[in-house]
């Protein structure tokens, strides 16, 4: 028999830290446009002079980190503003798809030049999955770091919870959501979606000058993450993550498993976030093509592939005991 | 609790809740529009450079949660049109900055004096709403003594409130709402 052991692209392996780079570029992004804002303020004010010790220290801090780049303080800093849910980029509107199904349940009525700028976030939604919630979103920057926050209180001997619940139950907070913007005319699931109020709520803290109520539903969030099930809120109840799920079912982009280079180790789904099962190809339109089991696995089993589907499952992996044992007791019938 | 549940949920009544006056930024649809639209992104507060822009949070009812307001006494709009530009949704429609444009889309409110504490209609030349307006002559005059006459096409940036300088302000905003 030959064994040809296939490789998946090298660049595969190491796509997880650019994931975090993304994760952390966007949340230093939602950081710094907030003072850049206030520094803005500060210039259009033309007085200096007249500015508290810390606001001089700001405006001082800022100048030094963006006159490389810019030469007319007030106009050229509008060029990125707003959020991951909504924002502008050099000129370019870009929105939460969630925003535009909210805004077109509150309203009863299509806008077209608002949907517009959802349309480029559908369409890589469809090619490439949940891929917002894993490299984009700034609440799974939090999250992720509060898995990790959950690893260290495990291994101090402390309790946290790992709860299984049913997948479909977002879809519901989906509908509900819908239905409540829709009954009360105002885009109400903008409130429970937590990258948005990650977004806000820090612009809030530094511009505006103090967490606002948002800030405590994300806190729970995080306390349900915690203590009831590991990512829990994005796996059961995020309204973005179901409407991403939905969008991203027939991605094109999919993580696969070679079973060839497989030894049934299960890293990847210990490693897997959103408790998917990617040992026995399970992934499904939860995956968030976040590429944390392509980075762990000992033996290149797992590659990308532009495939409709998901395969069914493959059976154990080829260099695993299991396979091993099955061929053996194959070979003496 | 039926009449709070109501409050909360329904635009029309939270919005006339007394304890609140306060203003939509300028070229703001009508209340119901308005709110339907905004997806409270917080863009036209990072655009504004006058920092006037603030956000409710749960004081003015569930459906009002994180939409943009102006306290023209703690910060008044400026009328730079700003905010309307960068809003994705259209809530704060883009308005040119253009005498014929903002008397055509702006209507934040209307300002009202208060002749029993106005310096100038108590005999003490004053004048100061006069001198903040943004639209002189077309949004308020004034006559003998300098005293203040608001005109029909003042649309309610609150300037002259912002700077009144009688504690409390005798001329004020009636927002467009109520």
């Amino acid at each position: 028999m030959t064994s040809k052991t296939i490789k998946p692209f090298f660049l595969w392996k190491h796509l997880n830290k650019l994931r975090w780079l993304s994760l952390c570029t966007v949340f230093a992004m939602l950081i710094f446009l907030p003072y850049a804002h206030v520094y803005q303020t500060f210039e259009a004010a033309h007085a200096y002079d007249l500015l508290a010790d810390s606001e001089k220290q700001l405006y001082d801090t800022m100048e030094a980190i963006t006159s490389p780049f810019i030469n007319d303080i007030e106009k050229d800093l509008d060029a990125i503003k707003g959020n991951t849910w909504s924002g502008t980029f050099f000129g370019y509107q870009l929105s939460d798809p969630l925003a535009a199904l909210g805004q077109i349940f509150a309203g009863r009525s299509f806008y077209l030049p608002f949907l517009l700028t959802a349309l480029v976030p559908v369409i890589f939604t469809i090619v490439f999955g949940r891929f917002f919630c894993g490299w984009i979103c700034p609440a799974t920057f939090i999250y992720e770091l509060n898995t990790n926050v959950a690893a260290w209180l495990r291994r101090a001997g402390l309790k946290t919870g790992n709860r299984r619940f049913d997948l479909r139950i977002k879809y519901l907070v989906l509908a509900i959501g819908l239905v409540l913007s829709a009954i009360t005319g105002s885009v109400l699931v903008a409130g429970i979606y937590p990258p948005a109020i990650v977004g806000r709520e820090i612009y809030y803290a530094i511009a505006l000058g103090g967490f606002g109520a948002g800030s405590v539903f994300f806190v729970i969030t995080l306390l349900f993450d915690l203590l009831v099930a590991r990512r829990g809120f994005c796996r059961y109840l995020c309204p973005g993550g179901a409407l991403y799920s939905l969008l991203g079912r027939f991605r094109i982009f999919r993580i696969q498993r070679i079973v060839e280079n497989c030894n049934d180790c299960a890293k990847c789904n210990a490693i897997c976030e959103f408790g998917l099962d990617p040992l026995r190809d399970g992934f499904g339109q939860e995956c968030n093509n976040c590429t944390a089991c392509i980075a762990i696995c000992p033996t290149d089993a797992l590659t990308f592939k532009v495939r409709l589907s998901d395969v069914p499952n493959m059976g154990p992996g080829h260099l695993g005991k299991l396979y091993r044992r099955d061929k053996k007791d194959n070979g003496k019938q | 609790m039926v009449a709070l549940a109501q409050t909360a949920l329904n635009p029309a009544v939270a919005s006339n809740k007394p304890s609140l006056r306060y203003l939509r930024p300028p070229g703001a649809l009508p209340e119901e529009d308005f709110l339907s639209r905004c997806i409270h992104c917080g863009q036209c507060g990072e655009a504004c450079p006058n920092r006037c822009i603030n956000y409710f949070e749960l004081e003015n009812g569930l459906s009002s949660i994180d939409t943009p307001y102006i306290i023209p006494r703690e910060k008044a709009c400026i009328l730079c049109m700003k905010c309307g530009d960068v809003c994705p949704t259209g809530a704060i429609q883009q308005v040119k900055y253009e005498l014929e444009d903002i008397l055509d889309k702006v209507n934040m409110g209307r300002a009202v004096v208060d002749r029993q504490l106005c310096l100038s209609w108590q005999g003490k030349t004053c004048g100061v709403c006069y001198r903040a307006c943004k639209l002189p002559d077309i949004a308020i005059r004034v006559g003998m003594l300098e005293q203040p006459h608001v005109l029909d096409d003042c649309i309610g940036c609150g300037l002259c409130e912002r700077s009144c300088i009688q504690i409390p302000q005798a001329i004020k905003i009636l927002p467009r709402q109520t």
